[in-house]
């Protein structure tokens, strides 16, 4: 229900784009010469933090391209915006980010509408 | 008042109402108190409100596609209106489901989980039907063609509420360069102006003048849009609200004009001026039709000019109650008593006047023990502070128990609530997005702090007008409220029952006794007894079912805290939400070039993805789908048949590194094969299980086509993109997906060399010339076509790529040149037919997503020299290479005239001896199984449990009545296995 930025066509709906998961989970260049658990790894072991995320999206019903971006999981604020490529923004950037929705635990759903004392 | 007369039914009897009217204010007109019974216990109910909170009031209207759980209190009548009362049988008078009441013991809280237990099958054919029957709403509505859109808006500012609050932020923003949406839920914009005689003047003119100023001075604002009928029902993360208009108010509905419009509503600033709602209080039978809120009452009187009852009773335990004695007393009309729980002294000096001048008799000090009367309120008992109880004849009980802030929206926003310890509500606190609460939503219950309060919550806005209102007010200035959620009750009959929530019929005896079984969380104790979880939510009673936990639970109310609001507000039509997406607008439907001609040649039709493909001809009427496939199939391989393969996926790769992408994007190498040829090649995920097949045809190194599978090609081009854009970018490489470029033709069969020549006279197709797996493009006509030679049937075949324009001609020059071979149109059923004879598979019926090329046993189609492909290093995965895998199998029965049937289970032992006490152990399941008429027997397919090593052993197949079927276990390729016929 947000809107996200293209970093080639601009802001559009979010029901244009779609999620391509964890982003900066680079092939491994050689296969061959690692382990089944490294490649298990990166075939199947994606983070799922609640907070600050670099995912990556594509404008599939616009211009096809695929970006990165930072968003935060708790919110579905996007942080940022970058091309494939660029290097990721520091993560101290976010750190003013507000973390959760107002009440809500750092993990966890919460559902809470008022303040627990 | 308007004279004009409207007039409508409710359960077949005819009444009459005024211009405006909604159906519960034309019922009160009638006099008619009581309008459904309620969901558990069919008790009869009333209006108990006057607008979108009613939990009790709703119908059904008839003649709108038979529309359930309407709100009479907010649906307008119309002429010709037909309404009718909701569960009750045989009627609403006499209704045989109201011995729930006598039975309500087990009804209690929880009672769901706790009384429908057992014995087995009991459930399915004793409880369900009974509850279904006697439980619940309305009737689910006729299927109907729905007009709905929605409507997409794009602000700085919206204004939600065209009340008093709304309006004043609204003539703020008029004429500045702010882009403003001010939504109104109700026909007419003032809120409180119109519903409550609670303001004299508003800059010494009466409050309907300068109401009517405002609004023309907004409307004339080229910066405001105003949206009337309109109901907030959503306010999601990011500023996106969602609200929804109604077209037809008062109006019976036009078949060609939408009748609901859903706004998707975009902003930069929400101000929620939303207002509040009263709240009841419980007492002994607080649920007979005749109570009523009393602000509900007030809004009877002041909006539709209804007086519900001449001399009603009035309860309360805040001052918010004078306006209503000031609007009776001022019609003429005396209330039959005044009752306030609070001290004299500590009540207000101009409700004391009002009571003294009218000579109404008075309780102060005093709360209402609850009402007797069998179909609507006859009297009342009084316990009076002296705790007596005194019993007054009475029609009619109005109820205040205060007021709620309207939150709903502000914490569907996370905003977060606090308890005010004053006014007894929790109120707005701290917002999350960029919102502003403004007037009783935010918890401030005075007019004369209004203006102060909206000058400081906009000052963050530049350039606003500004503003000079001066209000007088009738009666008490400040909100004074003393606590009471449920007032002391005498033990009386079965009947008697005190209800927190009047839509689930939950009592405060269900809260009581959850609390009791453990039920102490908020979130449980709702779920648990199903309090305020109705179609109104507890708007009405959900802050007093907290105030009682918490007098239970001896804790602070804002402990115990409130359960989550969860848009939508207020139920929302689903013919809404599906907008235009419905019928023919709800998936786009894709036809091939030769789609005229498979109608007439009768194709009974398949849906492939959006394709319609044909999936056989009939060749007569009275021809079944079993003969058509036959019939095809054993046509193709006796002469010749044509498919059309126009939906098969097609992507164009170029680049000057298109050979590296191609290879890497596939198993099969692609280095040293020659130009101008095809490979069979697969397509893996990273997790090397087969995801696609299709043909790879390389015209140069720079240069590819591919064929995907129909239902694949959007989700290949996809995969590909990805892999170029993200992993290796630095490849010149392009894709472009060409499937409506060209019309297919799968020719196969022996003659089909034959009929090749014929159409195409001056092409030499000799096997020297034309070998299997290599292709051409060739003038036609003054175009360009496209000629393989592949098969997917095991037989002699061409594929014929033609521009769709050239398609349907060349098509019936095909059956023009082939009439002494009776060439064959057939469809999907026969060519998975005809596939399966040669165990040839399809992706994803004979795959799911867990099989790798190895468990088909296609080792040949792997690059092994290839450094790398998507999904090579899982192929040596130790758990991809370990020897018990579900390997794909051919069956075929023993018994040559049983047939076998897909998905059923493939198993070691013959008898299923009933009843199966140990597990059976499954070896796996049959994935495809037709009887090949050119075998004169079943043929089958199935992934089984090491099944390489099991070829050559008999095992059995399950059948849908628990019998066995012997099968022998075969190599997956039935017919020609050396070949021979497709290098003819
Ligand atoms: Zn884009």
């Amino acid at each position: 229900m947000f809107t996200i930025k293209c970093p080639y066509c601009g802001e559009r709906d979010q029901s244009e784009f779609s999620n391509g998961g964890e982003a900066h989970v680079a092939r491994p260049k050689d296969p061959e010469q690692i382990s089944d658990r490294e490649w298990s790894e990166y075939v199947f072991i994606r983070a799922n933090p609640k907070g600050i995320y670099y995912e990556r999206w594509v404008h599939t019903h616009g211009c096809k391209k695929w970006f990165n971006a930072v968003r935060n999981t708790s919110t579905d604020e996007i942080l940022k915006v970058y091309k494939m490529g660029e290097t990721p923004p520091p993560l101290k950037e976010f750190k003013d980010t507000i973390k959760t929705p107002s009440g809500e635990p750092d993990v966890g759903s919460g559902n809470f509408s008022v303040k627990k004392p | 008042m308007s004279e004009n007369k409207i007039y409508f039914k409710f359960d077949g009897k005819k009444y009459a109402g005024n211009e405006g009217d909604t159906i519960a204010a034309a019922l009160l007109r009638n006099n008619v108190k009581l309008i459904g019974r309620s969901f558990k216990y069919h008790r009869p109910r009333g209006i108990y409100t006057c607008g979108i909170e009613e939990p009790n009031a709703l119908v059904q209207i008839i003649n709108e596609h038979n529309e359930p759980n309407v709100r009479a209190t907010v649906k307008k009548i119309y002429e010709g209106m037909v309404v009718k009362s909701q569960n009750r049988w045989p009627s609403l008078k006499t209704d045989l489901g109201s011995i729930n009441n006598i039975l309500s013991p087990i009804f209690s809280a929880g009672f769901y989980y706790k009384t429908f237990m057992g014995p087995k099958g009991f459930w399915k054919n004793v409880y369900e039907p009974l509850i279904r029957r006697t439980a619940g709403l309305g009737k689910p509505p006729k299927e109907f063609k729905s007009k709905s859109i929605h409507q997409h808006h794009n602000v700085d500012v919206i204004i939600v509420g065209g009340g008093l609050s709304g309006l004043l932020a609204a003539r703020k923003f008029a004429g500045t360069n702010y882009d403003v949406l001010l939504v109104e839920r109700e026909d007419t914009f003032g809120g409180i102006l119109k519903n409550a005689d609670k303001i004299k003047s508003i800059n010494d003119q009466p409050a309907d003048e300068w109401l009517e100023k405002t609004e023309r001075l907004i409307r004339n604002s080229n910066n405001i849009k105003i949206l009337k009928n309109t109901l907030v029902t959503t306010y999601n993360f990011s500023d996106h609200l969602i609200a929804l208009e109604d077209k037809n108010v008062g109006k019976p509905q036009d078949n060609e004009k939408p009748e609901l419009v859903l706004h998707k509503i975009r902003t930069k600033h929400t101000i929620l001026a939303n207002g509040h709602i009263e709240r009841f209080i419980t007492f002994r039978n607080n649920d007979l039709p005749g109570v009523m809120l009393a602000a509900s009452f007030e809004k009877y009187l002041n909006r539709y000019g209804v007086v519900p009852d001449e001399s009603p009773v009035i309860f309360t335990n805040n001052s918010s109650t004078f306006s209503l004695l000031k609007s009776l007393t001022d019609l003429g009309h005396k209330p039959k008593a005044y009752v306030d729980i609070r001290d004299q002294k500590n009540i207000e000096k101009q409700t004391l006047e009002l009571l003294e001048k009218f000579n109404i008799p008075f309780y102060p000090k005093s709360e209402i023990e609850g009402c007797e009367g069998k179909k609507e309120v006859k009297k009342v008992s009084i316990r009076t502070k002296k705790n007596q109880i005194t019993k007054i004849k009475t029609s009619m009980l109005c109820v205040s128990g205060g007021f709620n802030p309207d939150i709903h929206l502000f914490t569907q926003s996370k905003g977060l609530l606090k308890w005010d310890k004053d006014y007894l509500t929790f109120k707005p606190d701290r917002i999350f997005q960029k919102t502003i609460t403004l007037g009783s939503v935010s918890g401030n219950f005075s007019y004369e702090k209004l203006l102060v309060e909206v000058e400081k919550k906009l000052s963050e806005f530049e350039g606003l007008n500004e503003l000079e209102v001066k209000f007088e007010i009738n009666g008490p200035e400040k909100f004074q409220i003393k606590e009471l959620w449920e007032t002391k009750h005498e033990k009386k009959s079965l009947w008697s029952k005190s209800f927190i929530d009047l839509q689930n019929d939950v009592t405060t005896k269900d809260l009581r006794q959850a609390v009791n079984e453990g039920f102490n969380r908020i979130e449980h104790l709702k779920r648990f007894t199903t309090n305020s979880m109705g179609t109104d939510q507890g708007k009405i009673s959900s802050i007093n079912a907290l105030g009682i936990v918490s007098k239970i639970l001896k804790k602070d109310i804002s402990e115990v805290g409130t359960t989550t609001y969860r848009p939508p507000y207020s139920p929302v039509n689903f013919s809404a939400i599906a907008g235009r997406s419905t019928y023919e607008f709800y998936d786009p439907e894709r036809k091939t070039p030769l789609h005229s001609w498979h109608v007439k040649q009768n194709a009974v039709f398949e849906n492939v993805g959006q394709w319609k493909r044909p999936w056989y001809f009939k060749k007569s009427e009275d021809e079944t789908m079993h003969q058509a496939v036959q019939r095809e199939a054993e046509q193709v391989r006796k002469t010749a048949g044509i498919l059309d393969g126009s939906t098969l996926g097609k992507i164009e790769i170029k680049g000057k590194d298109a050979l590296t992408f191609v290879n890497l994007m596939y198993t099969n190498s692609f280095t040293k094969m020659k130009p101008k040829t095809g490979r069979y090649a697969l397509m893996l995920g990273e997790d090397g299980m087969v995801k696609d097949d299709g043909i790879v045809c390389k015209i140069n190194e720079q240069h590819f086509i591919v064929t995907t599978t129909t239902g694949n090609a959007a989700s290949v081009l996809a995969h590909m993109e990805e892999y170029s854009q993200t992993e290796w970018p630095n490849l010149n490489v392009y894709m472009n997906s060409i499937t409506e470029q060209f019309a297919t033709f799968n020719l196969s069969g022996p003659k089909s060399r034959v009929i090749m020549s014929r159409v195409f006279n001056d092409i030499d197709f000799s096997n020297d010339q034309f070998p299997f797996m290599s292709f051409n493009n060739f003038k036609y006509l003054d175009t360009e076509i496209r000629i393989l030679r592949a098969s997917f049937t095991g037989e002699l075949g061409y594929e014929i790529y033609v521009p769709p324009s050239y398609a349907l001609k060349l098509w019936q020059k095909f059956f023009i040149s082939s009439r002494d071979f009776d060439l064959v149109p057939y469809g999907t059923e026969t060519m998975h037919l005809l596939r399966a004879e040669k165990g040839y598979i399809i992706v994803g019926q004979d795959t799911d997503g867990t099989v790798t090329p190895l468990d088909l046993h296609l080792n040949w189609m792997i690059g092994k020299k290839k450094k790398d492909f998507i999904g090579k290093r899982s192929l040596t995965r130790s758990d991809i290479v370990r020897e018990n895998r579900k390997q794909l199998v051919g069956l075929v029965p023993v018994d040559k005239t049983l047939g076998i049937e897909e998905g059923q289970h493939v198993i070691e032992q013959k008898d299923l001896s009933l009843p199966i006490k140990d597990p059976v152990d499954m070896l796996g399941h049959v994935t495809s199984s037709y009887f090949s008429p050119n075998l004169n027997h079943s043929v089958a397919m199935a992934l089984i449990r090491g099944g390489k090593r099991k070829i050559g052993s008999r095992l059995f197949v399950s059948t849908e009545n628990l019998n066995t079927i012997a099968v022998e276990v075969v190599e997956p390729n039935f017919i020609d296995p050396k070949n021979e016929r497709m290098m003819l």
